[in-house]
């Protein structure tokens, strides 16, 4: 009975093109130079603090929509995933689809930031982003864009201030956190939060890491990388294989106060659904968000499962809601060759027509 | 010699070791247990050689990527070095499947200690070890000693009897005298510590239980579709199923309530260690009249608190600027406009008079 379809010596040959595969990779490893990333061109036009506000270049003819775009992502991870690579910007998508692009990049908190709180990120910073932009374009309101745990925020932020937003699209964003499938809402239940944040101060990116890299362990941490083997050959495969690590270890650590109260309110206690959010001094209702609402999940999300976003639905106070399912998974919404041909030609056709 | 002669001599030499291991595996001799797992060990010794010469965004991966190899190339070994001549190849995945599963069996009689010295089954299992190994990396980052500061509790450290004996006679001893605080303190961090290495024991053992459930099922998998004459079209295919069991395994487990309880404890438990090695600390730059960690959290605390008012108060002067140019239309108009200034006393003269009348 047999379990390899192989004889011995074609085994043999399958193993020595493994090594011959890994040789040449060192070879193309050496060669490799510097991983760029963040390719559009942008300009700062707005900081405070850690934050960067940036303008990305338009084209001097394009027709653009009057109200711009302001992206918020979420504070784990660096922004620049939605503009890694020339044939994979999510960002350059938006733009060739009309819209005027701005993107927050928080920057990396260091312990005097441990006490921002989300009403410092949301009532402060995004707020203040808003204003800078409706000063830049003589509006009074703009449309958003908030991604994963910035979709969250900027969920929040419309709730808070929907008089100052005109349309929002929400990427692979949370809503309910406690759906049945959640693995990081599962684990993080019996975590003491408090004892957490008082002892470390701010959360750091490595932990943080090693959760997400165990939502599936295996094949994060290793068939990930014997798949690689196969692209070794390639020096532009290689190149984009290491940015793409390069962006998932880049974990900025996350202010104390800010984690705490995510974790707390938003895990353990899902009061972005249930009710009884608190940011600053007012309470979140998700029926105040009565723009347009554009809700975009991942059905193979293993972060955030669609359910989890799915849940926004017949909760909101807008009239205007609708829901887009990619078929691919959290990162991949922003950099498979599928996601740039159907979703960022479709936030720009949605905003458009709301406009 | 050239870096790519380095390489190619490499790659030939491994060329002639998998020859000359084929040929003795065809003609049915066995490989004797010292030879064993020479092409992984010679893949760590040519990787040390190599990485310095590799930028540095580049060789995290490739490190990871080498240990890896290692653990795959055991496994290749394990399949072809018993006999891989003869037809019956199924025999060899039993055999290795079922050697893990004794492995793994051991381990967790044994309260997760090896007692075996085949460091070749020990490279296979390292697969399985990845999140607790990740863990461990995480957790001595965040303390200020370097590595793994338990490392001398581990059961398979050989010492673990006697420290944990003598730790547990230490902490039954009743602090007294002028530095009983200071006793106190050193026995509640040893204690804290204790509870945190049980806490990774048990999960480090839940990972052991998972590992033995998925390679059963990983048996019993590819002995029904070998029965359906169905086979694996290479090694690659082989390991790749087994990834896609081993993670089934798992996402299984982590969403039950026993693990739910085992990560909350293992988290918690390190950050009690943490957190009182920092009033120790603290306690330590107090008496030597420097600033403590607990004081700069309070500053920290105080200036974000003046930061947020701060704003605030930028914020409603701006809305104030903001209104001033209307407030001084709406009081100036009439200062410019003589007349209706008059009127306006005019008008507010007879109001007086009536006042005056009333």
């Amino acid at each position: 009975m047999n379990a390899l379809d192989k004889r011995p010596d074609a085994l043999l040959q399958e193993l020595v093109g493994y090594s011959q595969k890994l040789t040449h990779g060192v070879r193309n490893l050496m060669e490799v130079g510097e991983i760029s990333t963040g390719v559009s061109p942008k300009s700062p036009v707005y900081g405070e603090d850690k934050l960067v506000l940036y303008h990305f270049d338009t084209p001097e003819k394009a027709t653009l929509n009057k109200t711009p775009l302001l992206i918020v992502y979420a504070l784990v991870n660096r922004p620049y995933m939605t503009d890694i690579q020339e044939n994979r910007s999510t960002v350059k998508g938006l733009m060739d689809a009309g819209q005027d692009v701005y993107l927050i990049d928080w920057g990396y908190p260091d312990r005097a930031d441990r006490f921002l709180t989300l009403d410092d990120y949301i009532n402060g910073y995004i707020d203040r982003c808003v204003d800078v932009l409706c000063e830049r374009h003589r509006v009074d309101k703009v449309n958003i864009l908030g991604i994963c745990q910035g979709g969250t925020m900027s969920l929040c932020y419309s709730a808070l201030h929907p008089d100052k937003v005109n349309s929002l699209v929400t990427m692979v964003t949370p809503v309910d956190f406690q759906t049945p499938d959640n693995m990081l809402s599962h684990w993080v239940q019996q975590v003491d939060i408090d004892l957490v944040v008082d002892t470390l101060g701010n959360v750091p990116g490595e932990m943080l890491n090693w959760t997400f890299l165990n939502l599936k362990p295996y094949q994060l941490m290793g068939q990930k990388y014997l798949g690689l083997v196969d692209t070794l050959d390639d020096p532009e495969a290689l190149k984009n294989f290491l940015r793409m690590e390069k962006w998932i270890f880049d974990s900025p650590d996350q202010a104390g106060e800010t984690f705490r109260q995510f974790i707390k309110d938003f895990y353990q206690q899902n009061k972005l659904l249930k009710g009884g959010l608190q940011i600053g001094e007012h309470e979140v209702s998700l029926k105040n968000v009565t723009m347009p609402v554009l809700n975009i999940f991942a059905e193979q999300d293993h972060l955030v499962p669609p359910d989890a976003s799915r849940a926004m639905r017949g909760k909101l106070g807008t009239k205007d809601y609708t829901e887009l399912s990619f078929p691919g998974g959290h990162i991949g919404i922003y950099v498979s060759g599928k996601a740039q041909k159907t979703v960022p030609p479709a936030i720009g056709k949605w905003l458009n027509e709301r406009n | 010699m050239t870096t790519n002669s380095w390489m190619d001599g490499w790659v030939n030499s491994q060329q002639d070791y998998w020859k000359a291991w084929a040929d003795m595996a065809q003609r049915g001799m066995q490989m004797p247990e010292a030879q064993r797992n020479p092409w992984a060990n010679g893949l760590t010794q040519w990787w040390q050689a190599m990485a310095p010469a590799t930028p540095l965004d580049g060789r995290a991966v490739f490190d990871r990527l080498m240990g890896l190899s290692k653990g795959y190339f055991t496994m290749a070994e394990h399949m072809m070095g018993q006999g891989a001549g003869a037809g019956d190849n199924m025999a060899l995945f039993n055999t290795t499947l079922e050697g893990l599963q004794k492995y793994w069996g051991d381990w967790l009689h044994n309260g997760g200690q090896w007692f075996g010295k085949d460091n070749q089954s020990k490279d296979m299992m390292a697969f399985w070890d990845l999140p607790m190994d990740t863990w461990n990396r995480m957790a001595a980052n965040l303390m200020p000693m370097p590595g793994d500061f338990t490392q001398a509790f581990h059961p398979e450290s050989g010492l673990s009897g006697n420290l944990r004996e003598h730790t547990s006679r230490f902490l039954s001893i009743p602090a007294v005298g002028y530095s009983r605080e200071s006793q106190e303190q050193f026995q509640r961090f040893a204690q804290l510590q204790m509870d945190y290495m049980a806490a990774a024991q048990a999960y480090q053992m839940a990972f052991g239980k998972v590992a033995l459930e998925s390679t059963r099922k990983f048996q019993d998998h590819i002995q029904q579709e070998s029965r359906q004459g169905k086979t694996f079209a290479s090694l690659r295919e082989a390991y790749d199923a087994w990834v896609e069991f081993s993670e089934a395994a798992y996402a299984n487990y982590v969403m039950t309530e026993e693990y739910q309880q085992l990560y909350g404890k293992l988290v918690n438990s390190l950050l009690a260690v943490k957190q009182h090695m920092a009033r120790m600390v603290d306690q330590g730059l107090e008496a030597m009249h420097m600033p403590t960690h607990a004081e700069i959290t309070t500053l920290q605390l105080r200036q974000q608190e003046l930061r947020r008012e701060n704003n605030r108060l930028r914020k409603a002067i701006k809305e104030i600027q903001e209104q001033i140019p209307g407030l001084r239309g709406e009081n100036l108009k009439p200062a410019a406009k003589p007349a209706p200034a008059r009127a306006a006393a005019k008008e507010a003269a007879p109001t007086a008079k009536s006042g005056r009348k009333s």
